[in-house]
């Protein structure tokens, strides 16, 4: 099997993820649940991947990294936490349904700084031309459907310099760009464990500039006379027992991709892209959405003239190719490359995909083209 | 003797351990004791030496985030004063 759809779930693991988790469902307890030693196991090892992610991101505090179920609920955390009904609310055009659902579900006022695809300095005139008035910013460092860098670290600027909190998706750049918290200045920075850090899903990171409202009120194990959620971090947005298997398994991912560093990745997964479009430009019926260097991670959309972009999945994953097809839960992004209307089908690169596999997935679709032609 | 630095949280009693560890101070996390806390459940330093570094290096790191007690030789607590940190 080849495996292209990386920026969904990465499935390929490094072997010690697996190992860390089975590890962990064999020793370890509740962190927090008590003073025994296989809760103070569980306490030790939820503790180190709180430190390891906030010298990874670059969190003063370990206490502000909390643990999640996925992006979505670090978003729908952070959402909650600034924005009421009738918050106006500044996006870029390239959100992900895990902001505009939410946004739309609390019945915000959603401004879309819209923006043509793979252009930075546009997408950053949006923002600027539409920021006055809003309450809160929400942008994703980088699309999920095409691989658009965003520039998250000048709208940051942007949003501080105006005093509009902002809430980062880093999705989709966390384990492969760099996600320097700080830098950003950011109230939250939400991402999955187990797209680019290489974890288990249902897992995910909140990295906290603010306090937080809980989405979930519960036990803490900590402060159990009040009948409120604890006022400090991580507790606060913590309650349940912790997925102290999924976490074992992150911080094994999180090892891994300290170990072959970020830029190591990033280059990997160029290296990839540009053999993928390499192969693919001259092929007859092929449409490819490509940016310019510096503008667009490991991630390609493409269509087939005269082909559903679903239909040709399916006959991809028959020869044994996992592509996504489809709006990938991101109809914003599609309005903004005008690719609404059909969807799209989309490679997405990983550190452990080979060149092999490239090559044998081109020649797949260049197959399907002639065949369409 | 053996003494507690009563934690905020878990996480602050990790982090709080790890920063006296760094310097050479044993203190172990534990379970604190119910009747020390007002609301419950909560998490303690436990060490039995350097109390007074203990708490100035905490102090320093804005990680004493609760009360310090010495546990007596009838297995009460009282709360420390200022002459014993200097322990």
């Amino acid at each position: 099997m080849i495996y292209l759809d990386n920026a969904a779930t990465t499935l390929i693991k490094p072997p010690a993820v697996a190992r860390a988790m089975v590890r962990a469902m064999q020793t370890c307890a509740s962190p927090g649940r008590g003073g025994h030693k296989a809760a103070m196991r569980a306490s030790g090892l939820v503790y180190r991947c709180r430190e390891k992610a906030a010298a990874l991101f670059n969190v003063p505090d370990p206490a502000n990294v909390v643990f999640t179920m996925n992006a979505t609920h670090g978003l729908n955390i952070a959402i909650r936490s600034l924005a009421k009904p009738g918050t106006k609310v500044l996006i870029s055009g390239y959100e992900h349904n895990a902001v505009t659902r939410p946004l739309k579900a609390l019945g915000t006022e959603i401004i879309v700084a819209e923006s043509p695809l793979f252009d930075q300095a546009a997408c950053l005139r949006a923002f600027e031309e539409r920021i006055r008035g809003a309450e809160l910013a929400v942008c994703t460092m980088v699309s999920n459907v095409f691989g658009f860098i965003l520039p998250v670290y000048e709208i940051a600027a942007l949003c501080e310099r105006r005093g509009v909190p902002l809430i980062v998706d880093a999705s989709q750049a966390a384990g492969v760009l760099p996600v320097d918290f700080q830098k950003l200045g950011a109230a939250f920075v939400a991402m999955p464990g187990h797209k680019g850090l290489l974890g288990p899903q249902g897992t995910g990171l909140l990295l906290c500039g603010e306090r937080g409202e809980p989405l979930l009120s519960g036990g803490s194990g900590s402060d159990s006379l009040l009948q409120q959620m604890p006022d400090y971090l991580p507790d606060r947005l913590e309650a349940g027992t912790h997925n102290v298997p999924g976490i074992a398994g992150m911080m094994a991912g999180m090892d891994y991709v300290s170990k072959m560093g970020l830029p190591h990745i990033m280059r990997t997964e160029q290296l990839l892209l540009h053999d993928t479009v390499s192969r693919l430009r001259g092929v007859e019926g092929v449409e490819l959405f490509t940016g310019a260097e510096g503008t667009q991670s490991g991630v390609l959309s493409l269509r087939i003239r005269g082909r559903d972009c679903d239909e040709t999945a399916q006959l991809l994953s028959e020869r044994g190719i996992c592509m996504r097809s489809g709006l990938h839960c991101a109809p914003l992004a599609h309005r903004s490359a005008a690719t609404l209307d059909t969807g799209t089908l989309r490679m997405s690169f990983s550190p452990f995909v080979k060149r092999e596999d490239v090559k044998v997935c081109c020649a797949a679709v260049s197959e399907l083209c002639s065949a369409a032609g | 003797m053996k003494y507690l630095i009563m934690c905020k949280s878990l996480t602050n009693a990790q982090r709080a351990a790890l920063v006296l560890e760094r310097r050479g101070i044993g203190a172990t996390v534990v379970k604190a004791p119910q009747h020390l806390r007002a609301n419950g459940c909560g998490y303690a330093l436990s060490l039995y030496r350097r109390l007074g570094e203990a708490v100035s290096l905490l102090k320093s790191a804005g990680l004493l985030t609760g009360k310090v007690y010495l546990r007596e030789a009838d297995g009460s607590y009282r709360e420390a004063h200022e002459n014993d940190l200097s322990r």
